[in-house]
């Protein structure tokens, strides 16, 4: 008994403490969410009364469109997710299947201009899409297809990156018994390769879903009117400092945007687990 | 059969269509932008039209076919601001100097007026005349006529065909009616900007839509010299090579436009004491605060690997726990921090009993960005350094326990200092990460406090890029050549700090 104390014990005491450093602020947020009175008072940590009235606001409170803003950063992020690995993946099958003059000095400056944060260029992006709404506003500064395009030119250096390393993975045997067989790289890229790589394109597809629905300065650089506004752009807009007065409504939105992203990024664990050894560090 | 979709007629024919729908609206776009004088978005859009016709309809380059659409996206949207972003730190680019010198000009004769020494002001109807011009019609005081001026010239009206309005100002006469609505909302954008004539040396110019003064330009352009002569005081104005008109005295004519002063951003933030101290204190603190969030969420993440790498009961439990804070959204969990850190009714003060206000204080704030930021990042090092651990052979520290090595001696010996050397890219990486972790600054302190009296934008928790945003986008001051400029800075730093980190893992050598 005293051998298993002295293995084991410290061991639960250990995670039990970071446990509960950890679920500090999500029970909180769980609790004050359930708060009727939607301050940010808590008068105990333990709930009294449990109501809806903050979930029920959101979604019938006219100063807080939080369907609009759902809405938005569904079809912003789904839009990058998709667009962004259909480009990518072509891409990153060249890089890792094909060979071709300057491949090697081409993965090398993709990884320097890679290292160029975007936040860092944040206001050239801004400067350049400020121009080009003076002459196209449909995809200029303030539009939705503004931004999506800012997105994916952001994410393209980190996808076709990280794409490649899964198409690495990917045995070349296949393709390379079909190239025997006088099959084009075309071919052999819709006919083998994207079969073999669905799952992984998927995977991708949803970590650059998280990424962008967690994105917040270039969305809010971007789309400035209410309607238009992503979820994170927007709670925060609404929250905007003064804690007190919007709480209850605030934490019950933040708990049915998050959810999701839960959901998602706890059954990829696995893959996210991966990529983060292979250096990549979640925004 | 299904080879044929990709290689037949129906294939060819469907790259052609969306070829050519692609095409159109690239040099649509680069037509309204040509017109619009954005030559070298123009430019862009043009060539890559080229590319993309070149690419898809010859067989000169079978890789190109397939990264072409990425390697666009990565010029427009990367490396194209990446380059503005050089060239931007070259220049004054700040308000008041945002326009391109000829417009600079155009505005500074605008803008140049004197009023006469009397200042003298008539009642006037706008309107226009039979010619369909636009002009005003007044009663001239000096002169004791009615007239009506236009841009070019001034007529004087009998009296007596002089139709005035309900205020006994003249509003219409057989030459002249007043605006319609239409008309009005039409001048109203650019009524400071009408002049109309009066005679050689004045001119009028409108103070709203029922008078008008007596106006003679202050500065004369010499266009073959390029300077600015003032007509009040006879000063000349030159182009200072700062983006400015200014006289011998220093004073400047507004606006200014954008000038090239080369490494002159860069200097002054070096030679400038106002702009050194902040961006010293700045920097110092942003280094401090990546080495502390590094230390403390690697800290924190081995202890738990450690304590959680043996089989004990709940492991699997802990463990899913344990990752939800890297699971939730951080915007979200950095808004909801910044509720509990709240002075009167958050729930940390509440926890502890004190009334602590935690963004009001320099080290406070510091302490609580420090806190959240473990929150927010010890699941990772939890993560890898998990994996590592696996991925040390258990033989080692077998052979060092039969040898008589305490546990301790182990650890120390042989599991750190291998985890360490297989980390240390990871470690780096998260530095950098760190380095610009706007979000979490921008979000939970809004990088104060700041102290209020000295007029600095700096707080006492901006790191470098968070400091940044907020001399390119102060709203009245911002800067952008002065932002680009420490832009470019801290990609070299953090640039050489992610090379190295990259030296020391095996991600170069994959394909060297």
């Amino acid at each position: 008994m005293s051998k298993w104390l002295a293995n084991n014990l410290w061991r639960h005491v250990v995670a039990i403490a970071v446990v509960l450093f950890s679920l500090f602020p999500l029970y909180l947020v769980i609790i004050s969410s359930l708060n009727p009175s939607g301050s940010l008072n808590l008068t105990s940590f333990l709930p009294r009364e449990v109501s809806w009235v903050n979930y029920e606001l959101l979604f019938t409170d006219s100063r807080i469109p939080y369907l609009t803003w759902m809405k938005n950063s569904l079809i912003i992020a789904g839009a990058v997710a998709i667009l962004s690995v259909t480009i990518g993946a072509a891409s990153a099958f060249a890089f890792s299947r094909l060979r071709f003059k300057g491949k090697v000095s081409g993965l090398k400056l993709l990884l320097l201009v890679q290292m160029f944060p975007a936040i860092l260029a944040i206001s050239a992006v801004f400067v350049i899409m400020e121009r080009v709404q003076s002459f196209a506003p449909e995809i200029g500064l303030g539009s939705k297809p503004g931004l999506l395009l800012v997105y994916l030119g952001g994410a393209m250096g980190v996808n076709i990156w990280l794409l490649k390393g899964f198409v690495d993975s990917i045995p070349a045997e296949l393709d390379e018994a079909a190239k025997v067989d006088g099959a084009s790289p075309m071919q052999i890229y819709w006919l083998i390769f994207i079969p073999l790589a669905t799952p992984v394109l998927a995977v991708v597809a949803l970590l650059s879903f998280i990424g962008t629905f967690n994105e917040f300065i270039l969305a809010r650089l971007f789309l400035v009117d209410m309607s238009e506004r992503t979820i994170a752009v927007g709670l925060q807009s609404f929250i905007g400092g003064q804690y007190s007065q919007n709480w209850g409504p605030f934490a019950a939105g933040s708990i049915i945007a998050s959810v999701p992203i839960v959901i998602i990024f706890l059954s990829l664990q696995k893959y996210i687990v991966n990529g983060l050894t292979a250096g990549s560090v979640k925004g | 059969m299904l080879v044929s979709i990709f290689r037949g007629k129906f294939a060819f024919v469907l790259k052609v269509i969306s070829l050519l729908l692609i095409s159109a609206i690239l040099v649509m776009l680069a037509q309204q932008a040509l017109a619009s004088g954005e030559y070298a978005i123009a430019i862009f859009l043009g060539l890559a039209t080229f590319a993309l016709n070149f690419v898809y309809l010859t067989k000169t380059s079978i890789p190109l076919k397939f990264f072409l659409p990425g390697l666009l996206f990565l010029l427009a949207f990367v490396v194209g601001p990446v380059l503005y972003t050089l060239a931007m730190s070259g220049f004054t680019y700040q308000t008041g100097n945002t326009l391109s010198k000829e417009d600079a000009i155009v505005q500074i004769q605008k803008l140049g007026k004197v009023q006469d020494a009397n200042g003298t002001i008539f009642d006037v109807g706008v309107g226009k005349t039979s010619a369909n011009e636009l002009g005003i019609i007044y009663f001239d005081s000096l002169t004791n006529e009615f007239a009506i001026s236009t841009a070019k010239a001034r007529t004087v009206e009998p009296a007596s065909t002089i139709v005035k309005d309900d205020f006994e100002i003249p509003a219409s006469s057989p030459n002249f009616r007043p605006l319609t609505d239409n008309e009005f909302s039409a001048v109203d954008a650019q009524i400071s900007e009408l002049r109309f004539f009066y005679n050689d040396e004045f001119y009028l110019g409108l103070e709203g839509f029922q008078a008008a003064s007596l106006y003679k330009p202050s500065l004369r352009l010499d266009e073959a010299t390029g300077e600015f002569t003032s007509l009040v005081d006879g000063d000349i104005y030159r182009d200072n090579g700062r983006g400015n008109f200014a006289n011998e005295a220093g004073k400047v004519l507004e606006p200014g436009w954008r000038a090239p002063i080369w490494f002159e951003n860069y200097t002054k933030l070096f030679t400038d004491e106002r702009l050194r101290t902040p961006f010293i204190e700045v920097f110092l603190w942003t280094i401090s605060f990546a080495a502390l969030s590094v230390l403390t969420t690697f800290a924190l993440g081995l202890l738990l690997a450690i304590a959680l790498n043996k089989a004990i009961r709940g492991r699997r439990v802990y463990r899913s726990i344990l990752i939800l804070p890297y699971a939730m959204p951080s915007v979200m969990s950095i808004l909801i921090w910044g509720g509990m850190f709240d002075t009167e009714f958050g729930a940390i003060n509440n926890l502890f009993g004190t009334d602590i206000a935690w963004f009001q204080n320099a080290a406070f704030a510091r302490t609580a960005v420090i806190v959240v930021n473990l929150w927010l990042g010890f699941p990772y090092f939890y993560l890898v350094a998990s994996g590592a651990l696996q991925a040390i052979p258990a033989e080692l520290s077998e052979a060092a326990a039969i040898d008589g090595a305490s546990p301790r001696q182990i650890f120390n010996k042989i599991t750190l200092p291998l985890l360490l050397k297989i980390l240390s890219p990871l470690l780096i990486a998260s530095f950098a990460f760190n380095f610009n972790n706007f979000n979490l600054i921008y979000l939970l302190t809004g990088g104060g406090p700041i102290a209020q009296l000295d007029g600095e934008i700096a707080g006492a928790t901006d790191i470098l890029i968070s400091y940044t945003y907020k001399i390119a986008f102060n709203e009245g001051n911002s800067n952008l050549g002065l932002a680009s400029a420490i832009s470019v800075l801290i990609f070299l730093l953090v640039a050489s700090i992610s090379l190295y980190g990259l030296k020391k893992s095996k991600v170069l050598e994959d394909f060297v």
